[in-house]
């Protein structure tokens, strides 16, 4: 019934709102190239919101009271800002608030005395806390709605059925899902008619190629390692210890990123190819091995400079949190570059390769799980490197900004939505649990063991002049909860009970009364029930 | 557009957010665009009836291969022609939300799927179903034999108490394995 004499101002405003939410470009993404590849911009977007909120904690909460203290960075006179700066992030960068080496270990003095050694402390492990809850909730969340992982028909006929995107809007999206639909179809036909068949011998042989690639991708992904240890140990012998570096030197610090975003670029292209000479039961478990050797080669390269770090770095160099923190800035910075190269040949080339030079190959697909992994190992780099210099999330939301919108435009210009539809709901439950698991625990491993364990150094930095030893630890714990307000405390948390038993009251109010339009009925349909009740 | 006529009242409102799974939001959205779909004779007219032809034109529904099939499912007329009233758009668009549980998309699906209206999803139904999705045209479709062996792993998948057509509670059964339908199935304007 349309009510003739009621103006709502409540719908004009309404309106106004939606203008905006119509043109969600994310879901225009969504509608065109599948729910899969929307999951990776809504991904890369919610990364971004980590990395924002660690640098709002960090600059308010260290660099801020730093700044406050002592505005001037103490540059020595043989060093001026150079170019070059930006991309090694050494040099003039060095002796700024960029990394933990310029930070006072003192109580400040001003309107309220600043604790920094506490401060600092604090705020990292506040927030890494922070990181780890949100990304349980987040796992938690998306295991519970998907809950289903163990897949007994995986490729049967009505996971591929019912994995229609209702959400597809574009008349030539659909047209493509319906023609790779009908391919997958013919394909899982095939395949069952193909699984009857298999002797034993051809299992056999079938297992041999897959022992044989796991050996080979094996022996890559130690061979990778090895060598960027020896890297980081010749070019070790090749620098001096203090500043002054001359531009060849600091050019050469570059090496090692270098390397190490080199390798995570090529090497996964081979695992691909091994992929392609093994024979896999269904397509999942391709993909799920091929993540797993991609995952394993970033972190055993990882956990490499992170020993190198620990054990060599820690011990020889002076004030080595900031030769840590430059390291990882330049493991960034190159990161970024090699990202944008990877988008530049692996999307805008393949798409003029595919459809002037060989239009056999045609347009390339959105790879969204080797995307995805990208900016995880991105974001690991971030959290790893939040201890050794505070200010890298800065250069991380740069980062992954400009990433979001290279991709989109990318993606836009040079892609078709992947041939493989559905499991998109799986997959955002795999990258958080991927994203949590491996690279969140390995990055506050190595923050907690820096924290805990290393003796800081002597010369620089919040902690300078600690020694570790068991009667030091017990002493700062000592110190930390002296700080600490526990009256606050205390009183926060009576509130909170308060606050839970009056809840608790409220809820069995409401469920003793009885409650007629309760959404059950929504099955009816609303005629049958308005009728009801008019 | 932009009579007070054809603004939805405050408790019309909340009556529709309490009876649907949508928000507010997404209620006053469809009725800006059920209301773009009205000639403007029918504005003024309560309960009005919007043909099928007319709400295919929307572009959330224009390209989707079922689009009949839901037209036909959620409309209320007796001439069973597919017309939709905005209460029936409504229904549509809450069972295809955000929100919407998995047991009333199943139960939705399954009837979408059930080309002939007979409650269960024998093989006719199950072949217009795979060639809906499939390509329309002759050489897009799968051959007979493709379509044979499909359809009987579809059983053999689905049928369990093997009477050769999968009723609602074996179609609720299979579709629960499956995590991504509950994310695929939806229209959100």
């Amino acid at each position: 019934m349309w009510p003739p004499n009621t103006e709502s101002r409540l719908s004009k405003q309404y309106n106004d709102c939606l203008q905006l939410h119509r043109f969600n470009k994310l879901t225009w993404i969504g509608g065109k190239f599948g729910t899969s590849v929307q999951s990776y911009f809504v991904f890369l977007k919610w990364l971004l919101m980590f990395n924002v909120f660690s640098f709002l904690v960090n600059f308010g909460f260290i660099t801020i009271p730093q700044l406050v203290y002592d505005f001037s960075p103490n540059v020595p006179n043989t060093t001026s800002f150079r170019g070059l700066e930006i991309l090694t992030g050494a040099g003039y960068f060095n002796y700024t608030v960029m990394y933990y080496g310029s930070y006072s270990n003192e109580t400040l003095e001003g309107a309220v005395d600043y604790k920094m050694q506490l401060g600092y402390f604090f705020t990292i492990a506040v927030y890494m806390v922070l990181c780890g809850i949100a990304l349980i909730f987040s796992m938690a969340s998306s295991f519970k709605a998907n809950y289903v992982l163990a897949d007994t028909t995986s490729g049967g006929a009505w996971q591929l059925l019912c994995s229609w995107d209702f959400s597809m809007t574009n008349e030539r999206a659909v047209r493509q899902r319906k023609n790779n639909l009908r391919v997958q179809l013919k394909e899982s036909l095939s395949e069952k008619a193909q699984r009857k068949q298999l002797t034993s011998s051809e299992k056999l042989r079938h297992f041999g190629i897959y022992l044989g690639a796991w050996l080979l991708s094996s022996s890559l992904t130690v061979g990778c390692g090895a060598s960027i240890f020896f890297l980081c140990r010749y070019e070790q012998l090749h620098m001096s210890d203090t500043g002054g570096w001359s531009p060849h030197q600091e050019a050469e610090t570059l090496l090692v990123p270098f390397m190490v975003s080199l390798m995570n670029m090529v090497v996964p292209l081979f695992f691909s190819l091994f992929n392609k000479f093994e024979h896999y039961s269904s397509q999942r478990r391709q993909i799920y091995v091929l993540v797993a050797r991609n995952v394993l080669l970033r972190m055993c390269i990882l956990g490499v400079l992170c020993y190198y770090w620990m054990n060599v770095v820690a011990t020889e160099y002076s004030c080595w949190e900031s030769v840590v923190g430059q390291a990882l800035y330049r493991l960034v910075f190159v990161d970024f570059i090699f990202l944008l190269l990877g988008s530049f040949f692996g999307e805008f080339l393949s798409n003029v390769v595919g459809t002037r030079l060989l239009p056999r190959l045609g347009i390339p697909e959105f790879d969204v799980a080797r995307n995805v992994l990208e900016i995880i190992y991105a974001q690991t780099l971030a959290w790893i490197g939040i201890y050794f210099s505070p200010l890298l999330p800065a250069i991380q939301i740069l980062k992954f900004f400009i990433l979001f919108y290279i991709k989109k435009v990318s993606l836009m210009q040079n892609c078709q939505p992947p041939r493989r539809t559905g499991r998109a709901a799986q997959m955002k439950t795999i990258f958080t649990a991927l994203l949590f698991f491996p690279f969140f625990l390995g990055a506050l491993a190595i923050v907690g063991y820096t924290a805990w364990s290393l003796t800081p150094s002597k010369h620089c930095g919040p902690f300078r002049g600690l020694d570790i030893n068991v009667r030091a630890r017990l002493r700062i714990v000592s110190f930390i909860t002296q700080s600490l307000d526990f009256k606050m405390l205390f009183f926060i948390l009576q509130e909170g009970k308060d606050k839970s038993f009056l809840l608790e009251k409220l809820q069995n109010l409401q469920k003793s009364q009885p409650n007629i339009r309760s959404k059950n009925h929504k099955k009816v349909g609303i005629p049958s029930l308005l009728a009801r009740f008019s | 557009m932009g009579t007070t006529a054809s603004q939805l009242g405050k408790d019309l409102l909340s009556e529709y957010q309490e009876l649907t799974f949508l928000t507010k939001q997404e209620i006053l959205l469809a009725h800006k665009r059920f209301s773009e779909l009205l000639t403007k004779d029918e504005k003024d007219v309560p309960n009005v009836r919007v043909p099928m032809e007319r709400i295919l034109t929307l572009p959330e529904l224009k390209s989707n291969p079922f689009r009949k099939r839901i037209c036909l499912v959620f409309s209320t007329s007796e001439h069973k022609d597919g017309s939709l009233t905005f209460e029936d758009f409504l229904d549509l668009l809450s069972a295809f939300s955000d929100s919407a549980t998995m047991e009333i998309k199943s139960h939705y699906a399954f009837r979408i799927f059930d080309f002939d209206d007979d409650g269960t999803l024998d093989c006719d139904d199950l072949q217009q179903l795979v060639n809906c999705l499939t390509g329309e045209t002759e050489d897009t479709r799968l051959t007979q034999d493709e379509m044979r062996q499909l359809i009987s792993n579809i059983l053999e998948e689905s049928d369990i108490d093997k009477d050769g057509t999968v009723n609602l509670s074996e179609f609720q059964h299979v579709i629960s394995r499956s995590p991504d339908f509950i994310s695929s199935f939806k229209i959100v304007l």
